[in-house]
C-alpha cells in the first residue's frame, strides 16, 4: 500500500485559487456581516457556522483515527489492517495539523478529547482481540470513511471558508481510497470469516 | 441496518458492539440533505451575486475551454430537423498533452487512471455554479418568453454557460403522433400561453389541450418564485414545463439531479426531449420513475425544487389533481413524435435502397463490433427501457472537485433513446459531449472497442440518420 502523503501546499493557497477549484460559493449561506475580499467573496478565514461545525467533526474524527489506527497497528491480526492502521495513523496526523493550522488561522476552537462514540469504540476494540478485532476495527472505518466523505461533500458546497473548503476538497480523493482499501480488506476478511456481506460500495 | 443484526450473531461480541457505536454517533447536519433557508435579505444576496457573476462566468469559461474545442464546425450539409440549425461536426473533447485517441483506447482503464489520461470531458460536467445551482435557462427562451409574455426568466447572479452552436435549434419543431401526414405543426413558432389555444386548436383533442395549458402554465419555482430566496429580480410567477422542454423538445436548460445529496455531489442534468416518450417505460436519468403520470406529477417537486418538498411548500407548490389533471399533462405529452427518419423501416433498420454505403456500415458497426444495439435496440426506438453503469470511474480517480462539483461515479443511468439523436446536443445526461462523434470516442473509451477511424466516421454516419 502506498503511502498517501498529504501535501500542505493546500494551506498556502491564496482565496483566489481556492475558489477556483471549489466554485463561488452560494452568498444566500453567508454569515451575516462576513469580511469579503471582494463584493460575494468571503476574505479568507472567513469561517460560517458550517466550517466550525466541520472542524470540531473532522478534529475529533481525525484525532480518533490516529488513536484506533495505532490500535489496530499493534493488535491487528491480518497485516493487512496492520498496514492500514498505521497509514490511517499516518495520514490523518498530517491533515490534522493541516486542519489545525486552518482552524487556528480561522480562529475556530478546536476540540482535542475523543467523542463518546470513538470512547466507546475504543474501549471496545481494546477488549477484543484477533479476527474480531479485525472486523470490527475494519468495519467501523468503513462507516467513518462514508460517513466523513459526505461531511467532505457538504462543507465543499456550504462551507464559506475558502482555505477550509480547499482542504476538504483536497483530501476527499484521500477519504474515498481509504474507504476503497477498507472496504477491500473488509471483505477479504469477511470471506475469510465466511461473513455473507457484499463489500460497501458508496452508491 | 437489518444486516447488523445477522452479522453480529456470526461475528460475536466486537460485531455486535458496532450496532451500538452507529447508533450513538452524531448524524451529519440537516443542510447536507435539506435545504437551508437563506441567512441574508434578498437586497445583499442579489448585489454579491451580481458582483460575483463576471467570475462565476470565467471560471465556467476556462472548465469549458480546457474540455472542449467551442468552434463553430458544422457538419456540411446537415441540418437539424426543422432545418433551422445546422449539425456541430467533429470530436471535441480536448485530449491531454502527448495522447491520441487511439493510444487511449490501447490502454486498459487502471493504466488511463493512473497516468491521469482521461480527457477532460469524458468527466461530469459541473453546473454553471455548483453551490447554488438551479434551473438556468438558454436566452434565446429568455427572449421570447419576455417577448410574449413579459415573464422574466433571467438569472441575476448567472447565465447560461454554452455557446448557442451546442444547443438544439429554437424553437424546435413539433411532430404529433396523431397527425404524422402533417409534419412540423409548429410553424416555427414556440408554444406559449399565449399562444397555443389558437395553435393547437383543430390539431389536438380536448384532454390534450387542457395538458398543454397546464404544460404552459408558470408555477412557483425555487429560482423563480415570491420569495426572498430567489434568483429573479422581481416577484415571479415561475416556470412552465415548456420553458425547459421548449416545444416539447429541449432548449438544453440546465439543472441539477434531485437525486443526489449533498449539494457539491449533484451532478448537474441536461434538460431531455420529449419526443417519443409514449415508448419510455422509464423515466429520469437516475429515478427511473415507471410512468408518465408519475413523473409529471413529481416533476413538480424535482425540476421545481431539486426534490425537496420542505421548498417546496414553503415557495408555493402546485399538485396537479391526480385522476384528471395528471393525466392530461401525461396525454398531452404522449402525443408527441419523434422527427421523421425516412431511411428507417419498421424495425428501427436502415432500409437498404435509401441508405448510403456509409451509412449502412455505420448499422453493421452499431450492430455488431460497436455492441451499441446491446443497449440502444434498434425496434424499441433505440432504447432497452433498463439503467446501466458505464462505470466511467474506471478511468480517473473520483472524488476530486472541479468548479465546485466533486466528481463521482455516475452509477445505473437510463439509456436514452438515439431517435431524432442529431437534433439533441449536447449529449449525455449532464450534457458534458457536445458532438456524436464525442459519443463514438466516449463509448470506443469506455466499452474497449478498438474501432476504426473508418468505422467510428460511418457510426457518426449512421446516427445523423435516425
Ligand atoms: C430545467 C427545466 C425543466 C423544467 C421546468 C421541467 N423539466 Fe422535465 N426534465 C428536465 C430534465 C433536466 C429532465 C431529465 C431528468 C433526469 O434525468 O432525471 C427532465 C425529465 C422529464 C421527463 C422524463 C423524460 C424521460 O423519459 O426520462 C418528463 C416526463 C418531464 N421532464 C416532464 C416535465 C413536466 C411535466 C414538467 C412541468 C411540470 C417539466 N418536465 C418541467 C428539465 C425540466
Ligand atoms: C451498456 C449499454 C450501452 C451500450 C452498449 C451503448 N450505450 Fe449509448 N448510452 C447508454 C446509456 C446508459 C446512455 C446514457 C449515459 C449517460 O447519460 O451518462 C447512453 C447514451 C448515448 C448517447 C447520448 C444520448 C443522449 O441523448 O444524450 C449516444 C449518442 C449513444 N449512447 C451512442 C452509443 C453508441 C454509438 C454506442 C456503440 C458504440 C453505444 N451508445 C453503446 C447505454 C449504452
Amino acid at each position: 500500500m502506498r503511502a498517501l502523503a498529504l501535501t500542505p501546499i493546500f494551506a498556502l493557497m491564496a482565496a483566489a485559487s481556492a475558489t477556483a477549484q471549489t466554485g463561488t460559493g452560494n452568498p444566500a449561506a453567508m454569515s451575516p456581516g462576513a469580511a469579503q475580499s471582494a463584493p460575494g467573496m468571503p476574505a479568507p478565514h472567513q469561517a460560517n457556522e458550517n466550517d466550525r461545525l466541520f472542524v470540531k467533526a473532522v478534529t475529533t474524527g481525525g484525532n480518533a483515527e490516529v488513536l484506533l489506527g495505532q490500535l489496530a497497528e499493534q493488535k491487528g491480526r491480518a497485516q493487512a489492517v496492520k498496514d492500514f492502521g498505521h497509514q490511517m495513523a499516518a495520514d490523518h496526523g498530517k491533515a490534522n495539523q493541516q486542519l489545525a493550522q486552518l482552524a487556528k488561522a480561522a480562529n475556530l476552537p478546536e476540540p482535542s478529547d475523543l467523542d463518546e462514540e470513538h470512547k466507546a469504540m475504543r474501549s471496545q476494540l481494546e477488549q477484543s482481540s484477533g479476527a474480531d478485532f479485525d472486523l470490527a476495527y475494519i468495519r467501523g472505518q468503513v462507516a467513518d470513511h462514508q460517513k466523513t466523505a459526505q461531511l467532505f461533500e457538504w462543507e465543499i458546497g456550504s462551507g464559506q471558508d475558502p482555505q477550509l473548503k480547499a482542504f476538504a476538497s483536497e483530501v476527499l480523493p484521500v477519504v474515498l481510497r481509504h474507504l476503497q482499501m477498507a472496504s477491500n480488506i473488509e471483505s477479504q476478511l469477511s470471506t475469510t470469516a465466511s461473513t455473507p456481506s457484499p463489500p460497501a460500495q458508496r452508491r | 441496518m437489518p444486516g447488523t443484526a445477522r452479522i453480529s450473531l456470526l461475528v460475536g461480541a466486537a460485531a455486535a458492539s458496532m450496532a451500538w457505536f452507529s447508533a450513538a454517533a452524531d448524524p451529519l447536519p440537516p443542510s447536507a440533505t435539506y435545504r437551508p433557508l437563506p441567512t441574508l435579505p434578498l437586497s445583499a444576496v442579489k448585489a454579491n451575486d451580481e458582483a460575483e457573476k463576471p467570475q462565476v462566468m470565467r471560471d465556467q469559461q476556462s472548465v469549458l475551454d480546457q474540455r472542449y474545442d467551442l468552434s463553430n464546425n458544422p457538419i456540411p450539409g446537415v441540418m437539424m430537423s426543422g432545418g433551422r440549425k445546422p449539425v456541430q461536426g467533429g470530436v471535441r473533447v480536448k485530449l491531454p498533452a502527448g495522447a491520441t485517441w487511439d493510444t487511449l483506447a490501447g490502454m486498459s482503464p487502471d493504466e488511463v487512471r493512473q497516468r491521469g489520461l482521461l480527457p477532460p470531458g469524458f468527466t461530469p460536467l459541473p453546473h454553471v455554479k455548483q453551490a447554488t445551482g438551479g434551473q438556468v435557462i438558454p436566452n434565446s427562451q429568455i427572449d421570447e418568453i419576455r417577448t410574449q409574455e413579459g415573464r422574466n426568466l433571467r438569472r441575476f447572479d448567472v447565465d447560461f454557460d454554452l455557446p448557442d452552436t451546442f444547443t438544439p435549434e429554437f424553437p424546435p419543431p413539433i411532430f404529433l403522433s396523431g397527425h404524422p401526414e402533417l409534419g412540423d405543426v409548429s410553424r416555427g413558432r414556440l408554444l406559449t400561453i399565449k399562444n397555443y389555444y389558437e395553435m393547437m386548436v383543430g390539431f389536438i383533442t380536448p384532454v390534450q389541450m387542457e395538458g398543454l395549458r397546464l404544460l404552459l402554465t408558470p408555477f412557483p419555482q425555487e429560482e423563480f418564485n415570491q420569495t426572498e430566496d430567489r434568483k429573479v429580480e422581481d416577484q415571479s410567477l415561475g416556470i412552465t414545463c415548456l420553458d425547459c422542454h421548449s416545444n416539447f423538445h429541449t432548449n438544453a436548460a440546465f439543472h441539477q439531479t434531485p437525486d443526489v445529496r449533498p449539494q457539491a455531489a449533484r451532478f448537474r442534468l441536461d434538460t431531455v426531449s420529449l419526443r417519443g416518450l409514449f415508448n419510455q417505460q422509464i423515466h429520469g436519468s437516475k429515478r427511473s420513475l415507471r410512468s408518465v403520470e408519475d413523473f409529471s406529477e413529481f416533476e413538480q417537486r424535482t425540476a421545481y425544487f431539486n426534490g425537496d418538498h420542505m421548498s417546496a411548500q414553503r415557495k408555493g407548490v402546485n399538485l396537479p389533481e391526480r385522476h384528471d389533471q395528471t393525466a392530461m399533462l401525461a396525454q398531452m405529452q404522449n402525443a408527441i413524435d419523434f422527427p421523421p427518419a425516412p431511411k428507417l423501416d419498421p424495425a428501427g433498420r436502415l432500409d437498404p435502397s435509401k441508405a448510403n454505403e456509409r451509412e449502412l456500415a455505420g448499422e453493421r458497426v452499431f450492430l455488431g463490433k460497436g455492441r451499441c444495439a446491446e443497449c440502444h435496440i434498434p425496434a424499441l426506438s433505440f432504447l432497452d427501457n433498463n439503467m446501466h453503469d458505464l462505470k466511467l470511474e474506471r478511468f480517473y480517480e473520483v472524488g476530486h472537485t472541479v468548479n465546485g462539483l466533486v466528481q463521482l461515479p455516475d452509477g445505473p443511468i437510463k439509456t436514452f433513446t438515439l431517435r431524432g439523436i442529431k437534433d439533441s446536443p449536447p449529449y449525455l445526461h449532464d450534457g458534458r459531449l457536445l458532438t456524436l462523434a464525442d459519443c463514438v470516442e466516449f463509448f470506443n473509451l469506455v466499452l474497449s472497442l478498438k474501432l476504426t477511424a473508418d468505422e467510428k466516421d460511418s457510426l457518426v454516419a449512421y446516427m445523423l440518420a435516425l
